[in-house]
């Protein structure tokens, strides 16, 4: 009896010290700084204030966030991570993800994610886009769709419902355009870029059925394509001056602002919309899922880990146990008390009887109804950036009117896109 | 003898070595790759011959930069110069010593100020419904105006904020130039009734030959650098309106494609015509 008593507390004792050692490795590990590269978001500047409690968490290490806009930061991220690999964590998006997964920049995340943080908890949409290739390669900073938000005092002062088809929309947006008493009918993304200007011309192109690849075969270079083309150059008649050339700040900041009647935008305007602080609007503003049959643009942002920068099993740990801190449940209460809409991702959270009672009822609605006209409109592909930016140029180019024939346009990128293919192969 | 000799090699030896790591290395890896396919996406790459810089020839965004490059060229080292020239002038012909030293202090506010935040002040001026260029336009007429949109005024617009921040810097410089001058010659041609600006064309500006020569030489090699005015003001848009060589190359080398190749034949190509280029030139002026 003493001798199996002395075995057992001999294997307790080892099981004791192993778990020790294992953790005061990790500790040691974890005692560096963890360099991110980022763009700028309220929920990372939030989590500066809490370096202290990632300290303790990590047994000593810290991290630094360098915050680059949304271009600048694709590519830092894409120049750092083929090159020196100087960041430890690396902020992609769901355009990127299967770039950065296929040239092997960032580990797959769930084998360095703690499970204790809870992965699955994230909105299904958001997780659907981290994942490529059948691995999840980021955790969710941000995300979303699409929401129609609207003036409400404007729609009622013209006697217009707010519209659930597109033809309603075209046609509410037409006859709310008042520039010579400063309200324009909507606000669109002009900018060239994947991210920008093509972004809100795909929600048109797959409403109306198109469809970017068939295998590796370009199949977009058709009439959905021009008539989702030729719509978005109507509505850019009612578009706020500024937005011809901008992204998605001229457009919030043409809406928050009072200059704009309604415009469809990812579901982060909302947030923004409503709070008095940054908004003008706040109070007069309705929001619901878009007209019929545009499809909502299904995007997420997040952290992911670098490969270069983490060159052993035990950095990539400590990389993975910061994104899990950084986007744990713990830090999501945290925005969510901070008011900060944007940056919240995960289910327990949107459910929470807090969100409710900060946001009301309606806008939980309006989210749980867009969630099921959200859909991935890019291709899902490495080469994506590359064509999708390429459009953004041609497309700018018709907006702005250096370019009028958009079959010429499209049997242009159709050129191109068949050149990538052939690249890739 | 033989110590004098060998000092020139002992001052050289390290600059040279340095500025052989510095420009030479990256020069030398450039022109390697750009016989390659290689992108960021692919690390390993084969040999291509001049694929490369024969498919720039049938790219149109190649073909517009280069004549982008050229026009931005012109326009911001002509109206620098320019600008600066006249400004110089009218500070020296009718402003007074004291009054003149505040002035140039005031035109060298633009110059220090770093590129990016120019770049953005400026942007923001000219935007169409909350800027301060734009508002007395928009308060005239009610319409808004949108230079930075229009393919018609974007790269003028751009060129203008360079101009404004090497023009007004030049300009004292010029001022400066002047002041050095010596008296005599100038009294002598009003003695004989020349008038003011047959004095400068004909006097003075003979005289400061040189000097504007080496003014042209900076503003134009600085001219070749604007790719940070022009990427924070303009991203090369509308469309590829402003779109420089500079710009396409790190556009196809980091932003859209990750060709690195690609994009090191159009830098290699660009160094290749501007040496030829200022040889050229700095031949024909000395």
């Amino acid at each position: 009896m003493t001798k199996a008593k002395t075995l057992v507390s001999s294997i307790a004792f080892a099981c004791l010290l192993s778990t020790g050692l294992t953790t005061l490795a990790v500790a040691a590990e974890c005692s560096g700084t963890i360099k991110v590269l980022a763009q700028p978001r309220d929920g990372l500047t939030l989590l500066e204030d809490y370096k202290s409690e990632f300290e303790k968490l990590s047994g000593g290490a810290s991290f630094e966030i360098d915050y680059l806009n949304e271009n600048d930061r694709r590519a830092k991220t894409k120049a750092d991570a083929s090159t020196i690999g100087k960041y430890n964590v690396y902020y992609i998006d769901e355009a990127n993800v299967a770039l950065f997964a296929s040239a092997g920049w960032v580990a797959p995340l769930m084998d360095y994610y703690p499970a204790e943080y809870d992965y699955a908890d994230f909105d299904p949409g958001r997780q659907k886009v981290a994942t490529y290739d059948g691995k999840v390669w980021f955790a969710p900073i941000t995300g979303g769709g699409d929401l129609m938000v609207y003036r409400k005092d404007l729609l009622e002062a013209a006697g217009i419902a707010p519209p659930k088809t597109l033809d309603e929309y075209i046609a509410a947006v037409k006859k709310l355009n008042q520039p010579d008493q400063g309200i324009y009918g909507t606000a669109l993304r002009g900018q060239r870029g994947s991210g920008a200007n093509v972004w809100r011309w795909m929600p048109l192109f797959k409403g109306f059925g198109g469809n970017w690849f068939d295998g590796k075969t370009p199949v977009f270079d058709g009439e959905q394509a021009v008539k989702a083309t030729e719509t978005y150059l109507e509505l850019f008649k009612y578009s706020a001056p500024g937005s011809q050339t901008g992204g998605w700040d001229e457009a919030v900041g043409a809406f928050t602002s009072g200059q704009v009647a309604m415009l469809i935008e990812s579901t982060p305007l909302v947030g923004m919309a409503i709070d008095p602080k940054s908004s003008k609007v706040a109070g007069k503003v309705g929001y619901l899922p878009p007209p019929a049959p545009l499809t909502g643009g299904g995007y997420g942002h997040g952290l992911a880990i670098g490969t270069k920068a983490n060159k052993d099993e035990a950095s990539k740990a400590c990389a993975g146990l910061f994104i899990a801190w950084a986007t744990s449940k713990e830090n999501e209460t945290r925005r969510l008390e901070a008011n900060q809409f944007s940056e919240l991702n995960r289910t327990s959270i949107m459910t929470a009887p807090k969100f409710a009672e900060l946001y009301g009822p309606d806008l939980g609605q309006a989210l749980a109804d867009t969630g099921k006209v959200t859909a991935v409109n890019f291709w899902q592909s490495p080469q994506w950036p590359d064509l999708g930016d390429r459009w953004g140029i041609i497309l700018e180019e018709l907006i702005t009117g250096t370019r009028t024939d958009i079959k010429e346009g499209l049997d242009e990128l159709d050129g191109f896109a068949k050149d990538l293919v052939a690249r890739s192969q | 003898m033989k110590q004098k000799n060998s000092l020139p090699a002992v001052f050289l030896t390290p600059a040279i070595g340095i500025l052989a790591v510095l420009a030479l290395v990256p020069t030398a890896y450039a022109i390697y790759i750009s016989f390659q396919n290689r992108e960021l996406s692919r690390p390993d790459g084969s040999f291509v011959g001049f694929a490369n810089y024969a498919d720039l020839f049938s790219d149109r965004r190649f073909i517009n930069a280069i004549g982008v490059s050229l026009t931005w060229e012109a326009v911001t080292v002509g109206m620098t110069l320019l600008i600066a020239v006249g400004l110089g002038i009218l500070l020296f012909e009718c402003v007074s010593p004291r009054m003149r030293n505040l002035l140039a202090l005031l035109f060298l506010v633009p110059v220090i100020l770093p590129r990016v935040s120019a770049a953005f002040v400026w942007k923001f001026a000219f935007h169409p419904l909350y800027g301060i260029a734009t508002y007395p336009y928009k308060a005239i007429t009610g319409e808004p105006l949108d230079l930075l949109s229009n393919p018609a005024t974007a790269l003028a617009t751009v060129a203008l904020v360079d101009v404004w921040q090497w023009g007004l810097f030049f300009a004292v410089i010029v001022l400066k130039l002047l002041e050095t001058l010596p008296p005599q010659p100038f009294e002598a041609a009003r003695l004989d009734h020349a008038r003011t600006f047959e004095i400068y064309a004909f006097i003075a500006l003979p005289m400061l030959k040189a000097p504007l020569i080496s003014l042209a030489f900076v503003k134009m090699i600085e001219s070749l650098r604007a790719f940070d005015l022009i990427y924070v003001m303009t991203r090369g848009g509308p469309g590829i309106a402003t779109e420089t060589l500079d710009m396409y190359a790190f556009s196809q080398g980091f932003i859209e494609s990750g060709r690195i190749s690609y994009a090191s034949s159009m830098a290699v190509l660009m160094m290749i015509a501007t040496t030829i280029a200022f040889t050229f030139i700095w031949k024909r002026v000395q």
